[in-house]
């Protein structure tokens, strides 16, 4: 039994076909043994750069438990799914028990977005300020 | 406090913590500038270059 960090990043035009996914991930893994920890839908997020030519990713983190030699199996089926843009299985000595840093940044950014426009508008009043008061000089 | 605070565990996910790590054109900067331990340094390294392959982080700032 080793413990893994799995991140898998799902094509963008299927965020809302996650559900299914999900569904059929976790069927896959437990055709092989695996057991699923935790689950971290982190959702879209913008690429650093563009993966077949996807400039977002879903991002799905879980954390696994299972049989090392299953994983090749497991591996196979990912590498011939067309949703799945990238993966990446890592060994971890022990699951971290709090959140990732992705998944709380995720869970901040959707109230932080009513901000963002309060701020930018606000910004925009005083760029007409200075304009007016430079005017006056 | 220096510019290269190393962030408290090491992790790819934490791409905030790894930011100051790299330059502007995606080069991880090295040890004798950054003055962080060997050791600590190898897992930084590490760290970028999973988060680089994940998209988290740009490998250059030529992407196109």
């Amino acid at each position: 039994m080793n413990k893994y960090e799995a991140v898998i990043i799902l094509n963008p035009n299927l965020s809302t076909k996650v559900g299914d996914f999900l569904k059929d991930f976790d069927k896959l893994l437990k055709d092989n043994s695996f057991s699923i920890v935790k689950t971290e839908d982190i959702g879209r997020r913008q690429l650093a750069y563009s993966i077949n030519n996807h400039n977002k990713g879903h991002y799905i983190i879980f954390n696994l438990e299972g049989d090392p030699s299953k994983l090749l199996e497991i591996e196979t089926k990912i590498k011939y799914n067309e949703s799945i843009i990238r993966h990446l299985f890592l060994v971890v000595k022990e699951h971290s028990s709090e959140d990732s840093s992705l998944f709380t940044e995720s869970k901040n950014k959707k109230p932080e977005s009513i901000n963002e426009d309060v701020k930018v508008e606000s910004k925009e009043i005083k760029a007409d300020e200075s304009a007016k008061t430079k005017g006056e000089v | 406090m220096s510019k290269y605070d190393l962030p408290k565990n090491f992790d790819y996910k934490n791409t905030d913590a790894l930011r100051p790590f790299i330059t502007e054109t995606g080069k991880i900067i090295p040890a004798r500038v950054t003055g962080v331990s060997a050791s600590n340094q190898r897992k930084v390294t590490k760290s970028i270059k999973i988060a680089r392959f994940l998209a988290l982080l740009p490998y250059t700032d030529m992407h196109q």
